[in-house]
């Protein structure tokens, strides 16, 4: 009973990191129809920034999440304002290739400047845990799930609440009628793609606290995990991702301890192709741009 | 199958005299171009070496896979993330069936292209009902499902520890081709793939595919089945897929389930598609040349730069090309307009 205990406790603060990588995913998907292929890349960009603060400077990497995150935020928006955005009415899978491309630049450049070896940021609280009854819970794992509940929760305060919000999201419903409005969609496209990335760095800073990250397998394992979190929490809406990221860390972690082999990804793969037959609109409520034709 | 690519029965005899009865220089070409290019791949096997062989043949691999791709992603228009689906599955028939049932390679071959086929219309029949990116993940996923199927089933495909086909000495089913067979074989896939694609273009059956992808609700308006022509066109592409896996297991003797279900396989065809112009069978043929050679180039040239370059290269094209350079310089040919600045305002924001 114990050890499932224990592999749930891991579940929950593995999938709310998950839900962390996968909310910028979404909301890039979400809003402006693009599937970004360098999702895992950006959050491994990231990772690297931080560790280097961290080697450098012995910055802390959760004093390291500003730097990183408006680094990240500078380079999605220069991406989208310059890249993307030139291909964006284009049919999907050439802004697909276009983020495969970037990818195999960013990934490519980063094993060049860094080698393909496995690195992590070292604290003195990451391998320290304290103890529920039979359970262990790792401080670093926790702080990091925490912070990830925090931020996306700020983030779906910031698209309920403010004026920027808005304006994306009436970018991501109908786009012709919000530049009427005098939104800017230009550069509304190239704050969200900002964000993402922002999100996707910082997320990317707290897998290389709590674990190890490496440039060659990392990356697409995360956009992996981000689609599939994705597609079960519903395109565009941040509660949606945080709820995928936890379903899926716990399956993951339960699947891990009751299958052999690894039958476990192939179930997720199942649950992945039957939500999308049955309910495409995502596990929790509606989606919040389901409306829309897909073209 | 044949009725849907004749339109409505007729005498195989009348079908045959009004074929020739229509031939003209300007409909025959194609036909008459595709014919010598295959007799000078013949005769280029002779005089090359056998380094610029294995090269040409991984070429025509992808000309096959390519042209396979743009069947289900170009013409009909849904963009297949799963295709190497049915390139493992292939492979691994044939694997499985030469190793453990000492099958002769060319009975294992049909088995392996119905596998494939089968594998289209099971998932094919629920999964083309979703559009868009839905589809594209939905297929991604069966993809990888499939892959950890074949991991798993450690009894029958020998799982992460790879399996070998016995080529040589007693044991081998079918004696092994060696590099000028298979260099033939890639080669007479390569070419059938492409007349398939060309004569499926021209057919019936080729605009009810155009149909769905311009606007699938019209198409089923005006009378079309789109779920029938959506599953063909899966199947079709499906089968061309599972044949050159076939192939490919039998050439590469020793493989393992990331081997030939590797993911970029599927993102190669696609790229190779869509750089080349996707809905043309033109299209994938010079991508899958022309991305296929630039590669080899630029690992021979560059070392370990060579992937930044092919991924900024990528970029690039999509930017620049964004509808393929074969359709670009179609339509820049006839409309006499080739300013490119042009061409990158086409999808701008």
């Amino acid at each position: 009973m114990s050890r499932f205990l224990q592999a749930a406790a891991y579940g929950v603060v593995q999938g709310g990191l998950l839900g962390l990588v996968a909310v910028g995913f979404s909301l890039v998907w979400g809003v402006m129809n693009v599937v970004n292929f360098s999702h895992g890349a950006l959050a491994v960009a990231g990772a690297y920034v931080a560790w280097i603060l961290n080697v450098r400077f012995g910055l802390d990497p959760f004093l390291a999440i500003p730097v990183v995150a408006v680094a990240l935020f500078a380079f999605g928006y220069v991406v989208q304002r310059g890249l993307i955005n030139l291909v964006i009415n284009a049919p999907i899978f050439l802004t697909l290739l276009l983020t495969f491309g970037l990818n195999l630049v960013i990934l490519n450049g980063l094993q060049l400047l860094f080698k393909a070896d496995d690195r992590t940021i070292d604290t003195s609280y990451a391998s320290q845990s304290f103890a529920i009854g039979a359970v262990n819970v790792p401080y670093g794992r926790l702080a990091a799930c925490f912070l990830a509940l925090g931020i996306t929760v700020a983030l779906a305060l910031l698209m309920s609440r403010t004026r920027l919000g808005h304006a994306i999201g009436a970018t991501g419903m109908d786009r012709g009628a919000a530049r009427l409005m005098g939104i800017r969609a230009r550069h509304i496209y190239a704050v969200t793609f900002g964000i993402a990335a922002a999100l996707a760095g910082v997320a990317g800073t707290m897998i290389a606290t709590v674990g190890s990250f490496n440039p060659t397998t990392t990356p697409g394992q995360l956009t992996l995990d981000a689609f599939v979190i994705s597609v079960l929490g519903g395109l565009g809406n941040m509660y949606g991702a945080l709820v995928g990221g936890l379903v899926l860390g716990i399956a993951e972690s339960l699947g891990g301890l009751l299958l052999t082999g690894t039958w476990v990804n192939a179930i997720a793969m199942a649950v992945l192709i039957i939500t999308l037959i049955i309910r495409p609109s995502g596990l929790i409520g509606k989606a919040l741009y389901g409306g829309r034709v897909e073209v | 199958m044949a009725e849907i690519l004749r339109g409505r029965a007729r005498s195989r005899q009348g079908l045959f005299r009004e074929w020739i009865r229509t031939r003209t220089p300007a409909n025959s070409w194609p036909a008459l171009v595709g014919l010598a290019v295959f007799v000078a791949m013949l005769g280029l096997q002779q005089l090359i070496e056998p380094g610029t062989q294995r090269l040409l043949t991984s070429v025509f691999l992808f000309v096959a896979l390519a042209q396979a791709w743009n069947i289900i992603g170009g013409y009909t228009g849904y963009a297949s993330f799963g295709q190497v689906a049915f390139f493992g599955l292939g492979a691994y028939t044939v694997a499985v069936l030469m190793n453990s049932y000492h099958v002769s390679f060319w009975a294992a071959l049909p088995v392996a292209v119905v596998v494939g086929v089968v594998f289209a219309v099971a998932i094919g029949v629920p999964l083309l009902r979703l559009r868009g990116h839905y589809f594209a993940i939905a297929t991604l996923g069966a993809a990888e499902g499939a892959r950890e199927v074949i991991n798993n089933l450690t009894s029958v495909t020998g799982g992460g520890g790879g399996i070998t086909i016995p080529t040589f000495g007693t044991d081998a089913p079918t004696p092994y081709f060696g590099k000028p067979g298979f260099y033939l074989a890639f080669l007479v896939l390569a070419a059938v793939s492409v007349a398939l694609a060309t004569v499926l273009a021209r057919s019936r059956f080729g605009y009810s595919m155009v149909a769905v992808h311009e606007d699938e609700d019209a198409a089923g308006a005006i009378g079309i089945n789109t779920t029938v022509v959506k599953v063909v066109a899966f199947g079709v592409s499906a089968a061309i897929v599972a044949c050159a896996g076939a192939f490919y297991a039998f050439q590469q003797i020793e493989f393992y389930p990331t081997d030939v279900f590797d993911a970029s396989f599927t993102v190669l065809m696609v790229i190779m598609v869509v750089i080349g112009g996707s809905g043309s069978v033109g299209g994938p043929l010079v991508g899958a040349v022309g991305l296929q050679l630039l590669s080899q180039f630029l690992r021979v040239n560059l070392g370990s730069f060579n992937q930044l370059i092919f991924g900024a290269i990528i970029v690039l094209v999509v930017v620049f090309f964004p509808q393929g350079v074969v359709i670009y310089v179609r339509d820049a040919w006839r409309t006499r307009h080739f300013s490119v600045l042009d061409n990158v305002r086409r999808y701008r924001l």
